[in-house]
């Protein structure tokens, strides 16, 4: 039983805390209501309830740093930063947020004007020191910075990435004057080119470092010497000690934890190492979409509330159409839905807590997609009132002259249409075909959109989780221990290949330093190049096989053609390629066995004709009587066609007519579409 | 013909989303920095008459030039093959000024061009006669290589006679080719994705919708003017040239019902320097203005335009003909005509128009030879002060009205070109003061390090941009020249000069004008 050590992943979230838990029996899985004010008591609670002991390692997913970005509540934070450049948070890339809007507001920067102070140094573009760092003027701001009770410190100079001696002075300063206060170097955290994404990368590291530091250290006090593993925006953990000292690598780990859930649920029930999905995560003010195409895919372009974030994050798109969105009439008598959302307060109109504008949840309801007495298994702390949504989706209709029904299949349609967008983006839009993927839905409400969505990207497959509500837990439990790094590497590809050593020593000091950062020595190297046509500035990542050597070197070249073929439609075999950056990540793999113990045997066959039912509106001219299947009575060898309305505690599923149902060894739900016409 | 409220939205939808991707794909495959870093482009969708479906236009001054390309495009060439692409700069033949090119090509269903996508860039170089092709001139043929609409290519097969004449007139060729093939790359996704929409929906619904949404931004575009008060409202504003002088331009602006006129008689001649217009950029100036006083987030596309009327004399700054110099119009003489529309509006709107912002792009070039005898040409625009509105302030250091283009990054230029930036930052107090202030102009530095030719296009440098209700102006902007020695020269807002390894051009852009009087301060 080696590879089925007893573990547990606990996903905080915004309502829910999620627990998944996997031993010999099998998987296990609760939920509890968040604690905001002190996140560590639900975790308590769940473990209490689920037993487990102080020797099952704990892998923990927090939007504790993601909070403090989004609510602004971070450390005091001070930045450093070459002379004459200490705007360079507030100016960004000097473009105003909104094309055409007269009166306009940016978010503040997250370190005000006061706390931005300049070192005089210069380091040219060729890593030569143009400008002595000038001791007198750093001992005075040395000074300024003890006065102004500092929580956190950003250094971040020009051109560090070639040459940190500088940034290293001042952290040798730092060390000496302020020894209490944490500083966060952009040579450690982001050696690249680009100096303002560097720099509000590595603030937001400063920013949200002592925060995130509280949080894990009052954590593991709690959790009385388990073993305490985060996961990262990359989809991977990494113990919570080393974790803060680099906590801007959490600030997206959100929806990575589904992702990878999703993936290694794919990789069991669709038996293929390397599964062809698209994930849809949809949640109640967003839905958060990927696609894997058989690995799970990374990119460094991210940005969290506008602020660019370049660090591995899960490749995840989001966009703003959930449960929650808002239907409205515009002034053109168009129906359009979201991006506005009711939120938690007032909620969806059926919550009764005041809201008066119909949600994507309330066109549910009316069609008979959700049902009251079944949402979160009759436990919710919402009572759902079919009867305040219907009234408030006739107001709707009204201005549209259309019935209920229709106004709620309408609302559907608008709110699928966004999504179906969004898988657009991440699909036909990076050169995949949507239509050799199987969608996996999770999160409470993407399986009641998953069939429809599937249709009109032409998806035949569908994977319905056993437990779509706690997929992102159960990705805790699956995911690798990994730890990444990068450097600047600004070399034309043939130079690389024509003498590889000067890139072998950088990787060198990459290994060190990926190497210290995990507490194990079996560790599985990655190493990738960020390339690109030279003149261009836009790079692919592509994966260079180790060692380093000439024919490796070219076959990272040639993959890099292939890349910007399928990305872009063209590539310049001709034309020469450079290198900008390297990156390794370590990877400590965990794949344990999920234990299957119903193979269907002994299993009361099941029948649908059985099955209680219920109306649901799949047109607007008359609801249609469909069997309501519970399903945890759908045991492993189950076969059924739609139409179906299958109920769960954290989820309801819309299985469309055309589509049939097998349920395989883990109780996974495949849904297949039978109409071979197309 | 029945529309379903529902399937336009969804329609709105695809519509954009084409256009978006086409963005997406010309930005990551472009090599000129104007394209890749400072998304100066825009890409759109004409149906086959050539009325605008969708745009994703991140530069404003594009919304009335391109349907014009679209129309000469269609005019020109009555007949089409697949895999034809036009392409064209000319400003008197459908384009605005010889840097933008554009390309136009049809989406086939069945034997019909069906729809047409199309795309423009700035481009870093087209020749003439200083690097990055915004000289100041006294003719337009001193401004590149002119290229009328013409197929590049036939059918899908490039014609090499036109490509290599158009290389053989821009500095940097390479380069030119690079971002020529990103404009393709975008209209190859367009057509795709236009034609699984034909596949997946049938050519009939997708034009059904495709013709409804151009009637229901006119609805909502009309019903917005309807609720401005009629009437006429005039106001003029100067541009400041090279020579000290200044020319006027000068708008009536009329409501009337659900339409509204603008008129720009009055306004001074065709000029003998590069900041005419064609009429296309005065128009775009006119669009950009009435979309910001929608309330309603309205798809942008040839219906918008209909209640807006633009007029203006042949032969006069706003409405030059061939062959006119009209370089600067695009960047710097369109930031006048909305400074010149929105002083003329105010009166009618004061509750929803802003102050003056920086009025200008504040445009570099700079051109010369790397140490390893390699030619280069740098472009970009500095931002600058917004104008405060009546319920807020400015933003400050970045791009206005007619522009949003990123910056470079410093540690990306300076790897690539011979001079490197000494400073990057805010100045303080340059936004006019007032109940809300206006947004704090830029300083940016250069200090080069081999010998090159500088050219700037800058306005605002004599006449301030002004406030509004009691606001105060913001801060002029200037251009300094440090020689090594420390000497300092203003310069004039329109230049170019040799200047020397070792000197420093400080570039300071001006701050927004303020909002009503600050009496009522705040602060207070």
């Amino acid at each position: 039983m080696h590879r089925n050590r007893r573990r547990i992943g606990i996903d905080v979230g915004g309502t829910f805390t999620d627990f998944a838990v996997l031993d010999a029996d099998g998987l296990r899985v609760y939920k509890a209501p968040t604690t905001p004010e002190d996140q560590s008591q639900a975790i308590l609670q769940g473990l209490d309830v689920l037993e487990i002991d102080s020797s099952v390692p704990v892998m923990h997913g927090t939007t504790i740093a993601t909070n403090a970005l989004l609510e602004q509540r971070g450390a005091r934070t001070a930045l450093i930063t070459t002379r004459g450049f200490k705007d360079m948070l507030a100016i960004g890339r000097q473009n105003r947020p909104q094309l055409y809007e007269f009166s306009q507001s940016a978010a503040p920067p997250l370190i005000p004007e006061s706390l931005c102070f300049e070192a005089g140094e210069r380091i040219g573009s060729d890593g030569k020191v143009l400008t002595e760092l000038e001791v007198p003027a750093l001992r005075e701001l040395m000074q300024d910075l003890k006065k102004e009770r500092i929580e956190s410190i950003a250094v971040v100079l020009l051109f560090s990435f070639l040459n940190d001696v500088h940034e290293r002075l001042i952290a040798a300063a730092l060390e000496k004057e302020l020894p209490d206060v944490p500083f966060s170097l952009s040579v450690d955290l982001l050696p690249e080119y680009r100096e303002y994404e560097r720099t509000s990368t590595t603030v937001v590291n400063a920013y949200v470092r002592p925060l995130v530091l509280r949080y894990l250290t009052r954590l593991g006090r709690v959790l009385e010497g388990r073993s305490l593993k985060v996961m990262q925006s990359s989809g991977g953990t990494l113990d919570a000690r080393q974790a803060t000292l680099q906590p801007a690598r959490l600030v997206l780990s959100g929806p990575a934890g589904g992702v990878v859930g999703a993936f290694t649920l794919a990789k069991h029930a669709l038996k293929t190492p390397q599964p062809q999905i698209m994930t849809l995560d949809m949640g109640g003010t967003s839905t958060d979409v990927a696609l894997c195409p058989g690995r799970i895919p990374q990119t460094t372009e991210n940005s969290v509330c506008e602020i660019p974030l370049r660090l591995p994050a899960t490749q995840i798109h989001t966009v703003g159409a959930g449960g929650g969105s808002l239907a409205r009439v515009d002034a053109g008598g168009v129906l359009r839905v979201g991006p506005q959302s009711a939120g938690a307060v007032p909620g969806p109109v059926c919550y009764g807590q005041g809201g008066e504008a119909p949600t994507v949840t309330d066109a549910n309801l009316v069609l008979g997609r959700l049902l009251p007495s079944r949402f979160l298994g009759g436990q919710s702390p919402h009572v759902l009132d079919t009867e305040l949504a219907r009234r408030a989706i006739a107001k709707l209709g009204q201005s549209l002259a259309l019935s209920i029904e229709a106004t709620a299949l309408g609302i559907l349609h608008v709110a699928n249409a966004t999504m179906e967008r969004a898988l657009r983006r991440v699909s036909v839009e990076c050169g995949y075909d949507p239509r050799s993927h199987v969608l996996v839905p999770f999160g409470g409400a993407g399986p009641l959109h998953a069939c429809a969505i599937a249709r009109s990207l032409g998806v035949r497959k569908i994977l319905v989780p056993r437990h779509p509500g706690v997929l992102s837990a159960f990705g805790l439990l699956m995911a690798d221990i990994t730890s990444d790094a990068s450097q600047a590497f600004l070399v034309p590809l043939a130079e690389i290949a024509a003498a590889p050593k000067r890139l072998v020593s950088v990787i060198n000091r990459l290994e060190a330093t990926v190497l210290s950062r995990l507490d194990s020595d079996a560790a599985q190297l990655d190493c990738s190049l960020d390339l690109r046509y030279t003149g261009q500035s836009y790079e692919l990542t592509v994966p260079l096989s180790l060692p380093v050597t000439s024919e490796n070197v070219d076959a990272a070249g040639k993959a890099f053609h292939t890349a910007h073929q399928v990305r872009y439609g063209y590539s310049k075999a001709e034309l020469p390629v450079e290198s900008v950056a390297v990156r390794l990540r370590a990877s400590v793999v965990q794949s344990p066995e999920i234990p299957n113990p119903d193979t269907g045997a002994g299993n009361t066959p099941f029948n649908l004709a059985d099955a209680p039912r219920t109306s649901v509106y799949f047109t607007a001219d008359a609801p249609l009587s469909i069997p309501l299947i519970s399903r945890d009575r759908l045991h492993t060898g189950c076969v059924f066609d739609g139409p179906a309305l299958v109920v769960q505690y954290d989820s309801t599923l819309v299985v469309s007519s055309g589509w049939r149902g097998m349920v395989d060894l883990w109780q996974n739900l495949h849904l297949e579409w039978l109409d071979h016409d197309d | 013909m029945t529309i379903d409220p529902v399937l336009t939205e969804i329609y709105r939808h695809r519509f954009v989303g084409i256009a978006d991707e086409m963005g997406v794909t010309l930005q990551r495959t472009g090599y000129s920095p104007n394209i890749k870093e400072r998304l100066d482009y825009s890409c759109a969708v004409f149906d086959a008459e050539g009325n605008m479906i969708a745009q994703a236009a991140h530069i404003p001054v594009h919304l009335g030039a391109m349907p014009a390309s679209c129309e000469v495009a269609l005019r020109t060439f009555p007949q089409w093959r697949r895999g034809d692409v036009v392409i064209l700069n000319d400003p008197f033949d459908g384009g605005n000024h010889l840097p933008d090119i554009t390309m136009i090509s049809p989406v086939f269903a069945g034997n019909e061009p069906v729809f047409f996508v199309a795309s423009r860039a700035h481009h870093a170089d087209v020749g003439g006669m200083s690097p990055g092709s915004l000289p100041l001139s006294t003719e337009l043929f001193q401004e590149g290589v002119i290229i009328p609409p013409i197929k590049l290519y036939e059918a899908g097969k490039v014609n090499q006679s036109v490509l290599r004449m158009i290389l053989a007139n821009v500095r940097t060729p390479a380069e030119r080719q690079g971002d020529l093939d990103a404009q393709r790359a975008a209209h190859t996704v367009g057509e795709q994705r236009l034609k699984s929409l034909f596949e997946q929906h049938g050519k009939a619904e997708v034009c059904r919708y495709s013709s409804y949404l151009q009637h229901y931004s006119e609805q909502l575009v009309r019903a917005a003017i309807e609720t401005w008060p009629d009437g006429i409202y005039e106001f003029e504003d100067k541009l400041e040239l090279a020579d000290g002088l200044d020319a006027s331009i000068k708008v009536a602006v009329q409501i009337h019902g659900g339409e509204v006129t603008f008129d720009f008689k009055g306004t001074d001649r065709t000029l003998d320097a590069p900041l005419n217009t064609v009429l296309a950029v005065t128009e775009s100036a006119c669009y950009y203005v009435v979309l910001c006083l929608l309330k309603e987030d309205v798809p942008v596309n040839a219906g918008c335009f209909l209640p807006i009327h633009v007029t203006a004399p042949g032969d006069t700054l706003v409405h030059a003909s061939r062959p006119a110099p009209v370089a600067g119009g695009n960047v710097e003489t369109s930031q006048r005509i909305t400074d010149v529309v929105l002083g003329a509006l105010a009166q009618a709107l004061p509750h929803d128009i802003p102050a003056a912002s920086q009025g200008t792009m504040n445009n570099v070039t700079i051109g010369g030879k790397r140490t390893d005898g390699t030619p280069y040409a740098y472009y970009e625009t500095l931002g600058g002060g917004m104008g405060a509105s009546p319920d807020a302030d400015g933003l400050s250091g970045v791009h206005v009205h007619m522009s949003n283009t990123l910056n470079t990054p410093v540690e990306a230029l300076e790897m690539q070109f011979p001079f490197r930036i000494r400073e990057y930052a805010r100045i303080r107090g340059s936004g006019g003061k007032g109940r809300f202030c206006g947004g704090e102009g830029l300083v940016r530095e250069y200090e080069l390090l081999a010998d090159a030719t500088v050219t700037m296009l800058s306005e605002r440098r004599r006449h301030a941009p002004w406030g509004l209700q009691g606001g105060a102006p913001g801060r002029r902007g200037q251009n300094i020249l440090i020689s090594a020695d420390g000497h300092r020269t203003v310069l004039p807002g329109q230049f170019t000069r040799r200047l020397h390894a070792g000197d420093r051009l400080r570039i300071e852009t001006p701050g927004g004008g303020g909002h009503s009087s600050a009496r009522n301060s705040r602060s207070t």
